[in-house]
């Protein structure tokens, strides 16, 4: 299938792409140095939260909780506040601090003792998310306190659910993040590649002489885009060196699972880039085309809020999304070891929309200019 | 590969978002000889070639396509057109030899008739010495020779070149003209626009094109013969001065 043109084209491409340094840089160092700091980053994790509590030194209870949640490293003290500032609503407001635990009159411990507990905590709901998240938290330590130090029957909840979290024990988010990066870094080199690759050419003028040369539509189209499934699958096993050796994401199911998840979604980046640049006449248009692509298909894609938050209605729109099939993909494979049923539904459904662009794209590139 | 090619363009008329680029262009171009297609700045020159080769659909009209004087398919034709345009062509990041090994693998060139062509282009355009050097470091003149290498190095029977002489310097502009000299000795059709008009009296054939209509035709010291003029330049300055309000 690779005759002598194609084999030029693809050499030529690779040439072009590996000279620059910046270029270098930009195709297998920035993505490396990116999954390092967007894995590190990149956390649903509330984390750093500021507490402020006021309570009496003889309130041992309220001490415990407090001690507990600053050791538990979800928290941190609100810096000492200055005169004036017993207001628990205005240590919140004047963003002081982002929690704030008020005990009852009399103290927290004495309370308990007398049978009612009304401890009141104020939340700072601006971060709706974080919010949930504090709430979660103290709750927990608040039971955990009552039930360890205090010796107190905690208030006894009607259903009790006995939680295991599977294959991801520890909650850690990196485990459930370094997926979502990676799909984000391998549709951009990918996608963003290849439509500059074929829109410089109509820039620079190059796209007329190819195409009066004797040179096939599909000479040219394969030419232009292969190289940049090469270039896209070389970044894969960078990729996984991070994700395995900087955040110990396991790789659970089979390497070739993976690499062939990978080959297919590459195949579907490269052909929606291809479609996309024959809207474009130049760079500016290319660039701003990839992010009108990249922006929704990341949103819509799992990685940053899960598909099952949005509306039915537009439930589409992730299914049409290479990017959610990816990091299901990657999710399903790493994490849990995939399973034939999942990895055969998704990735023939990227087959299905790399196929789709790659005809849409097939159609709309002229061999004509005008 | 030995048949002459001759085109025939017929009432050809195109236009763009209602703007007209021609209006019913008829011309007659043979084998073997230089065919310079002549006129000021958007006239309709780089418009004509690009329906020549098939770049641009005509709104109306047709061309033709002839070898050895019989009616010819354009497809089957197309290998043997060669097309030199007039913009930036060429990869500013990859060397000549890049250049030329990338187009000799694009027209799947034998490698002995390749390192044949290479030596001999090479010696002509005087290129030799800068075979490495990136086609994006090379002056006007170095730049439009490796274009027409490029095209050159598959021995095409129609060769098209859109103002290839155009921000040369004089030494390099005649170095170019005896390149394509050297082609009519092999009977291949050459079809070269230029708005030098000096640069008419060097085509065997001229073709005055002004606002998409062809103005005369014929060769060139007859042309001039005819209109009574003594240059091409003053030629076009007393039809510029005529058609002025």
């Amino acid at each position: 299938m690779i005759n002598r043109t194609l084999a030029a084209f693809i050499k030529k491409e690779l040439l072009q792409a590996l000279r620059d340094p910046r270029m270098k840089f930009i195709l297998f160092v920035a993505p490396i140095v990116q999954m390092t700091l967007f894995g590190v980053a990149l956390s649903n994790e509330v984390k750093n939260i500021r507490l402020a509590a006021r309570f009496d030194a003889k309130d041992m209870v309220m001490r415990q909780v407090y001690d507990r949640a600053i050791q538990g490293g979800w928290f941190v003290p609100a810096r000492a506040a200055g005169a004036g500032t017993d207001d628990p609503f205005e240590l919140i407001r004047s963003n002081r601090a982002d929690a704030v635990l008020v005990p009852p009159p009399g103290g927290f411990t004495r309370a308990l003792g007398r049978g009612g507990a009304p401890l009141q905590l104020l939340i700072d709901a601006t971060d709706v998310n974080q919010a949930q998240a504090v709430e979660a938290y103290l709750r927990a330590i608040i039971q955990d306190v009552l039930k360890d130090d205090a010796g107190l029957a905690p208030p006894a909840p009607t259903i009790r659910l006995d939680v295991r979290v599977l294959f991801n024990p520890s909650l850690n988010t990196s485990l459930f993040m370094v997926p979502g990066v990676m799909t984000m870094l391998m549709v951009l080199t990918t996608l963003v590649l290849t439509q500059i690759a074929i829109v410089r050419e109509k820039e620079l003028g190059t796209f007329e002489m190819l195409i009066s040369a004797p040179v096939s539509k599909a000479e040219v189209i394969f030419g232009k885009t292969l190289p940049y499934v090469i270039i896209g699958m070389a970044n894969l096993p960078l990729l996984l060196l991070v994700a395995v050796f900087v955040f110990h994401v396991p790789i659970r199911g089979s390497l070739a699972a993976l690499v062939l998840a990978t080959l297919v979604f590459v195949c579907t980046t490269v052909a929606m880039g291809t479609l996309i640049s024959t809207f474009c006449a130049n760079q500016q248009q290319a660039s701003m085309g990839g992010f009108l692509f990249i922006f929704p298909a990341i949103m819509f894609s799992g990685i940053i809020f899960p598909i099952e938050n949005m509306p039915a209605s537009l439930h589409w729109l992730s299914f049409i999304d290479p990017l959610a099939h990816y990091l299901t993909l990657l999710r399903n494979i790493m994490l849990k070891g995939g399973d034939a049923r999942t990895l055969a539904w998704h990735i023939g459904v990227l087959a299905v929309l790399a196929i789709a662009s790659g005809v849409a794209s097939f159609r709309r590139f002229h061999t004509t200019l005008s | 590969m030995n048949g002459a090619v001759s085109i025939s363009v017929r009432e050809v008329c195109k236009s763009f978002r209602r703007f007209p680029a021609l209006h019913g262009v008829s011309l007659e171009f043979e084998a073997g000889r230089m065919h310079g297609i002549i006129g000021p700045e958007g006239s309709g020159k780089t418009t004509l070639l690009r329906i020549m080769l098939g770049l641009l659909v005509p709104a109306q009209g047709r061309v033709e396509y002839f070898e050895d004087g019989r009616p010819a398919d354009f497809e089957a034709l197309r290998p043997s057109l060669a097309y030199m345009p007039q913009t930036q062509s060429l990869y500013p990041d990859l060397s000549i030899d890049e250049h030329l090994e990338f187009f000799r693998d694009l027209y799947s060139l034998p490698r002995e008739i390749y390192a044949r062509k290479r030596e001999e282009l090479l010696g002509v355009t005087r290129l030799a010495g800068f075979v490495d050097r990136p086609a994006g470091q090379l002056s006007g003149g170095m730049y439009k020779k490796l274009g027409l290498m490029c095209a050159l190095l598959r021995s095409p029977r129609v060769m098209v070149l859109d103002e290839p002489t155009t921000g040369v310097d004089p030494i390099s502009r005649r170095e170019l003209w005896d390149l394509l000299y050297r082609l009519l000795d092999e009977n291949v059709l050459i079809l070269v626009t230029t708005a030098y008009l000096d640069e008419a009296e060097r085509c065997s054939k001229v073709h005055l094109v002004e606002l998409g209509r062809v103005v005369a035709a014929g060769e060139p010291r007859r042309l001039l013969e005819v209109e009574g003029a003594r240059s091409f330049d003053e030629l076009f300055m007393r039809r510029a001065a005529a058609s002025a309000p």
